[in-house]
């Protein structure tokens, strides 16, 4: 059993929508539809600034399933297609969905989609079939700022992992791939209080959003 | 996610339904409408047919569900459970009414009856209360549901008694009518005044933009909430839902109930009731979903 999710920090993360395109290639998602969405927040101006640039802030949000807690969309699936996984994310057994789509109503975040051409509902699967041969969903592994560390919420938030450059220049890509970094040792100084989650309707998300002070977590 | 037409069908049915059953429950309770039977059980089991046609239009694996309903708390699933009793109990009146050396079903039939006609429209209304989409999570929503089922099923049994001449069920079907009207229409300006106090509810980013949709313009929670009584379905839902959907049925079986309309014109009268009801619920219905699947929680538009 283990407990898996992401923590991006918004410190570092550039909007590339690396993280998006890499998704959409490695999971076959449709023209149309995203497992994960780059958005921006903001320019909003800095509180007791003139207003006006360069007195702004802002920062890029990666809105995917949160593979919640107490996923509402859990308890509105009539079939139990949608379930929690042993590995604490949320999957969709596509063979006994029915396509009601009650569940892309229910989940607060509008990550769900209806897969027009199979009939049933899609939506981000933190890689799975990556991360059960030991390797991190793909999102994390193209990061292009290193802002994402996937792991187990059991072991700690600051035990979360990205791929970092191996030490020998010239390295099998094998071996590049298996090197990483862990959050606690990589990232700008944080505390509890810098870690935010999306709006929480009781569903309690697991995903995390590191954002120091200094810059507004909006909600 | 856009307007689930399917869905909308499917509420209005199921309210149809239980709304004609429910009005025979309570014509056999006063000793009314022994005429009426027959005609009652058909048209609620017809209106329940159509209602669950309609959800297969909506469902996109639905042989699926031969599978199995494994999660039994869902909405859906309950759902599903009180459409088979309410089947099941517009099947028992109709073989008891048949039985019956008076050719009148039971008191407990119809007092059955009522029961489960208002448990049907509650439960289709509760499976929609999501803490996801804040304008439908109240309890206003199978209340409203509830109270349309009334109105409606006392226009539909005035047409009923219209068509088979019971004269005796008139006056109890319009005055019926007359109150599921009115209390259609309250409700629905309460639920539409609540809708409008609701913005605190969502998640006000203020400014952001998404990438990929570059041509949707963010909103402001107010535009979300304030959009039926005040805003953009402002005109739909005074005029569709209050007056045509409303105030004109009311007015309608007031003047049936309080005998100003001359017996042959009943039938007449009633239709037209009927017809303003229904094109009233369904506006709601769709303003309901206009409010609510275009709103995240966070976001102001639909990610998907």
């Amino acid at each position: 059993m283990s407990n898996y999710a992401i923590i991006t920090d918004l410190n570092r993360c550039t909007g590339c929508l690396a993280c998006t395109v890499a998704c959409k290639a490695i999971n076959g998602v449709d023209v149309g539809n995203f497992w994960i969405k780059t958005l921006r927040v903001g320019p909003h101006p800095i509180e007791g600034g003139s207003g006006t640039y360069p007195d702004v802030e802002m920062y890029f949000l990666p809105v995917q399933c949160q593979h919640c807690e107490n996923p509402e969309c859990v308890k509105v699936c009539p079939t139990e297609a949608s379930h929690i996984a042993e590995d604490g994310t949320i999957q969709i057994d596509k063979d006994k969905c029915i396509g009601c789509q009650f569940c892309a109503m229910a989940c607060p975040y509008g990550v769900r989609y209806l897969n027009q051409v199979e009939g049933v509902v899609e939506k981000c699967t933190l890689c799975e079939q990556r991360t059960s041969q030991g390797e991190l969903p793909q999102c994390v592994a193209q990061c292009g700022a290193r802002a994402r560390f996937f792991g187990d919420l059991d072991e700690g938030v600051e035990n979360f992992e990205a791929p970092a450059h191996p030490d020998t220049p010239g390295c099998q890509y094998d071996e590049m791939t298996k090197t990483r970094v862990k959050l606690k040792d990589y990232v700008e100084a944080y505390t509890e209080n810098d870690i935010h989650h999306l709006t929480n309707k009781g569903n309690d998300p697991k995903l995390m959003y590191l954002l120091r002070e200094g810059r507004k977590w909006r909600e | 996610m856009e307007i689930q037409w399917p869905l909308i069908l499917f509420t209005f049915f199921n309210c149809l339904a239980a709304g004609v059953f429910f009005m025979q429950g309570l014509l056999t309770l006063t000793g009314k409408g022994k005429k009426m039977q027959n005609a009652s059980c058909v048209i609620a089991i017809v209106a329940l047919a159509v209602g669950g046609l309609s959800v297969f239009f909506h469902l996109q694996n639905p042989l699926r569900m031969l599978n199995g309903f494994g999660h039994i708390t869902s909405g859906i699933t309950i759902e599903l459970i009180f459409v088979i009793i309410f089947a099941l109990a517009v099947i028992l009146y109709f073989l008891m009414a048949r039985r019956s050396e008076e050719g009148v079903a039971p008191k407990w039939c119809a007092v059955l009856a009522v029961i489960v006609s208002v448990a049907l429209p509650f439960v289709t209304g509760e499976s929609y209360l999501m803490a996801a989409i804040p304008v439908w999570n109240t309890m206003l929503l199978p209340l409203y549901y509830v109270v349309a089922m009334v109105g409606l099923g006392g226009f539909a049994a005035l047409i009923i008694a219209g068509a088979v001449k019971e004269e005796d069920a008139v006056k109890l079907s319009a005055m019926v009518a007359l109150i599921g009207a009115l209390a259609t229409v309250l409700v629905s300006i309460i639920y539409a005044v609540m809708i409008s106090g609701m913005g605190d509810q969502y998640t006000d980013m203020e400014f952001y933009f998404d990438p990929t949709l570059p041509d949707v313009a963010m909103r402001e929670v107010t535009e979300v909430t304030g959009a039926i009584l005040t805003g953009r379905l402002a005109v739909a839902f005074w005029l569709g839902n209050v007056v045509v959907g409303g105030l004109i049925p009311a007015v309608l079986a007031y003047l049936v109930m309080a005998g100003k309309i001359s017996a042959y014109k009943v039938l007449l009268v009633a239709v037209v009731g009927f017809v303003c009801l229904v094109i009233g619920t369904i506006v709601w219905r769709v303003l309901l979903y206009e409010v609510a699947v275009n709103a995240l929680i966070q976001f102001q538009w639909a990610l998907n």
